[in-house]
């Protein structure tokens, strides 16, 4: 009994602060609320479809299903890509839409973020690229900037 | 009993009957003196409504019940059919219908009594009944007279009993209850002779105690009687409420009973005192009347086991859950890959794998998983036919409600599609006759001033073609009038009047599938709401299918559905553009070429080939899938020839890799897929993904 208590209170904290997987992509860190993340792989042959929005890189097999990859950046209005061995593609699980990959330049680590440590994006910036930004996420020093995956995930 | 787990049984075959009943009804709307077709009507209504009171539907079964009677009039030519009675019954069926639309929804049947439906049918019964009733109180008081006629088949009068027997039965008179004697004739055609017996047994011991059964109960549970036996019975009830319960189960001939009397104990000799037993319905013809019911015997024999095991004996069927079958394929989609990518690994691996004994072994998993996705296939596959038969129906109801002649004709219902296909193509196809029948077809006045045939002719035409099911749905009517088409585009500023100057005869009548472009001058029950050749096209293109029309003003028109034959793994042509790959189904593939570069011409600026004598147009799929060109130009080009219907298009790509069964797979809905060009992906031997061209959609 008391251990189901103890890991009750366990879960509490763990509800008070979100986690978010940090990556890279330029210079900047931003995070990735996990609970829209299903799995993390290794840069793969992405197959290109033609006609397809211009962010969209194509499509990878992941064990056996066919999920889409996005650049965040050509969809942030960045450069293209530069694919090198830190590059992972993001497997992101949205509702009734399915698996949607996205592709990031480096996963650095896992955070752990308290509601206290979540400021809104200040308004000057609330334009083109940060309309996918819902939150600036304070790791000791470092800023995240936090996606909105369901504003990233719409059509331009 | 809970029935609930009968329930899906209980809907199919209620489907299954009522298809029936609607193909007979039919049958004798222009036959009405067909014997054969009222016993089908007669079997299938009793059918149906044993089913319907074994569930515990009460309104269904009183309904059929009275449909039940009403064909038993009119097998004893007490009642004519005529229009107004098959307008009735398929009011009735209409009415069954619903019930089983309520019942699939809610597992309950509603609360719809159908009174009037219930009252024209009892009205038919009434006017029958007055002069047989008569009859039957003439002969009710003059049992001796008829006595003599019936004994040959009052066959328990005449039976020698043994002692044993007749104690009992004598013990029992004794005991002032009232005896009868019953013999019962069980149809010669029938299989399952010791089942019916049974069954009238029990039909009887809801009354009655059955005392003595005649051949033993032994020899009748081990069928060792002819077509019929005996039994002599104590009751309280009327003997005709017994008899009633006799004849009530199937494949019974007929059924004679009698009051037993002391002296007949005594003597054992056939003696009659009271009641002419057959009921008023049955006329002397009854032994007459079973012989032509030979013929049916399929349909009665596949009916009547219902009662016991719920399967029909003619075919062996199991029924399966569409989801368990797609779960199967799914499972033998992920063989297939799983094999592709040994076939893939053996061709590129070292020498050391190339043994011949390795080889044989994928050759040999090449042969089973193919075997195996083909059978999972054809389990899959069902004739259209349970979607088509339906349609003879609505269009005698279109010919009513319009007031036009016309005539349905339909070939090729066998044809065979995925379940999954056949499910949705009903909604398309049926809008696609009522247009027929509607716009398509003049009235007769204006038939005959066109020197037509007065009745108007409708086709629904299914074949298979490649890996396509066509169905073609024609008429002999009106066509469609492509000036009038125009000028509506016109009016509803689609195109400006130059523009529609230029337009080809398909572009015109393709406005004709864009959303809320009805031609209907009025609204009517039948078609001009404006949802309608749009929706057919969307439907049918959302299965993988294209539609397209032939028409010609004044001679008619056909509309041609082109379906993929299955759904989830095709057999393809892997071709090789840029450094990308790319899937061709090869159901659409008539040739392919090496055409020199010199016999490339021009038309109107664009490039075509003149191939055996037809100028094909031919498109450079790098250029349509914004891949690099080859840096040189080759010599010569390797050119696969694509058709639809009777158009054929040829396609350049750089390398042939090869045919390949592959496994489709969706894109998903992130990517825009406007154009349409890729219709999915698969993925290959070695894991990469290589996408599927929809060569439908460059034609």
């Amino acid at each position: 009994m008391a251990a189901y208590i103890e890991s009750n209170n366990n879960n509490d904290v763990a509800e008070e602060k979100k986690q978010f997987i940090a990556v890279k992509l330029s210079s900047e860190i931003y995070g990735i609320d996990i609970g829209y993340v299903d799995t993390i792989v290794r840069m793969q042959k992405i197959t290109r479809v033609p006609k397809a929005q211009s962010y969209f890189k194509g499509v990878i097999n992941l064990r056996g299903e066919i999920v889409p990859v996005m650049s965040i950046r050509l969809k942030m209005g960045f450069e293209d890509d530069v694919f090198t061995n830190a590059s992972r593609i993001i497997i992101l699980k949205i509702e009734d839409q399915g698996k949607l990959g996205v592709i990031v330049d480096e996963v650095k680590e896992v955070v752990n973020l308290g509601e206290d440590e979540i400021d809104k994006p200040s308004h000057d910036t609330k334009e083109n690229k940060h309309s996918f930004i819902n939150g600036i996420g304070k790791n000791g020093n470092d800023l995240i900037s936090l996606f909105d995956i369901n504003a990233m995930t719409e059509e331009n | 009993m809970d029935v609930s787990q009968y329930l899906e049984i209980f809907i199919d075959e209620t489907s299954e009957h009522i298809q029936s009943l609607s193909d007979n009804i039919m049958a004798l709307e222009s036959d009405p003196e067909n014997k054969d077709v009222v016993n089908e009507i007669f079997r299938a209504a009793h059918s149906l409504k044993g089913m319907a009171g074994t569930m515990g539907f009460k309104r269904m079964q009183h309904m059929t019940h009275d449909m039940e009677n009403v064909f038993q009039e009119v097998r004893n030519d007490a009642i004519k059919v005529d229009s107004d009675m098959i307008d009735l019954l398929f009011q009735c069926l209409d009415a069954i219908e619903g019930y089983l639309a309520i019942i699939k929804e809610t597992s309950d049947e509603g609360t719809n009594d159908n009174e009037p439906i219930i009252q024209k049918l009892n009205g038919f019964l009434q006017s029958a009944e007055a002069a047989p009733a008569a009859n039957d109180v003439a002969a009710a008081a003059e049992p001796q007279a008829k006595a003599a006629e019936a004994a040959g088949e009052k066959k328990f009068l005449s039976l020698e009993l043994n002692g044993k027997d007749k104690k009992k039965l004598q013990d029992e008179f004794v005991a002032g209850k009232q005896l009868y004697g019953m013999t019962v004739y069980i149809c010669k055609d029938c299989l399952l002779k010791a089942a019916r017996a049974f069954l009238v047994f029990k039909a009887v011991e809801e009354f009655a105690e059955i005392l003595v059964y005649e051949p033993s109960s032994q020899d009748i549970e081990d069928e060792k009687f002819e077509n019929d036996f005996s039994i002599y019975f104590a009751s309280e009830e009327p003997l005709d409420k017994v008899i009633a319960a006799a004849r009530s189960v199937s494949e019974i001939e007929d059924v004679t009973a009698d009051v037993i009397t002391e002296r007949f104990l005594e003597d054992n000799v056939a003696e009659v005192t009271a009641v002419e037993t057959k009921p008023v319905e049955e006329a002397p013809t009854v032994t007459a009347e079973a012989a032509p019911s030979k013929p049916s015997s399929g349909s009665s024999s596949a009916a009547a086991p219902k009662k016991q095991a719920g399967k029909p004996v003619t075919s062996r069927t199991v029924r399966v859950d569409i989801e368990k079958l797609d779960a199967l394929m799914n499972q033998v989609s992920e063989l297939i890959i799983a094999k592709n990518s040994l076939v893939s690994l053996s061709s590129s691996s070292g020498a050391g794998m190339q043994n011949q004994s390795y080889q044989e072994q994928i050759e040999y998993l090449e042969r089973i998983t193919t075997g195996l996705h083909e059978s999972v296939m054809k389990v899959r596959m069902v004739p259209i036919e349970s979607v088509v038969n339906k349609f003879p129906r609505m269009i005698r109801d279109l010919a009513r409600n319009l007031n036009k002649k016309m005539e349905l004709y339909m070939t090729g219902e066998e044809t065979e599609l995925d379940r999954t296909v056949v499910d949705q193509i009903g909604d398309p196809l049926q809008h696609l006759l009522r247009n027929s029948a509607d716009h398509g077809l003049e009235s007769a006045e204006i038939r005959k001033e066109r020197g037509k045939p007065e009745v108007g002719t409708i086709t629904l035409n299914a074949f298979q073609e490649g890996n396509n099911v066509i169905i073609e749905v024609g008429d002999d009517g009106n066509g469609i009038d492509t000036e009038a088409v125009k000028r509506k585009a016109i009016d509803r500023g689609i195109v400006t009047a130059e523009q529609a100057e230029n337009l080809s005869q398909k572009e015109i009548i393709d406005f004709l599938f864009m959303p809320s472009f009805s031609m209907a001058k009025e609204i009517t029950d039948i078609s001009g709401r404006g949802v309608g050749l749009d929706v057919v096209k969307s439907n049918i293109e959302a299965l993988g299918g294209d539609v397209e029309v032939k028409s010609v003003y004044g001679e008619g028109s056909t509309f041609t559905v082109r379906l993929p034959l299955t759904l989830a793994i095709i057999q393809a042509l892997m071709v090789i553009i840029g450094d990308e790959k790319y899937a061709i189904s090869l159901g659409s593939i008539v040739s392919i070429e090496d055409i020199p570069i010199t016999d490339i011409k021009y038309v109107e600026a664009k490039e075509v080939i003149n191939m055996r004598g037809t100028v094909i147009p031919i498109i450079r799929l790098n250029q349509l899938l914004d891949i690099a060109p080859p840096e040189e130009e080759q010599e010569s080009l390797t050119i696969v020839i694509i058709s639809k219907g009777e158009k054929q298009v040829g396609l350049v790509v750089d390398d042939l890799m090869g045919q390949q069964e592959i496994v489709i797979k969706s894109l998903g809905s992130f990517i825009d897929n406007s154009t349409k060009i890729i219709s999915g992906a698969t993925i290959l031997g070695d894991g990469e993904v290589a996408l599927i061209l929809d060569v439908n959609t460059l034609m």
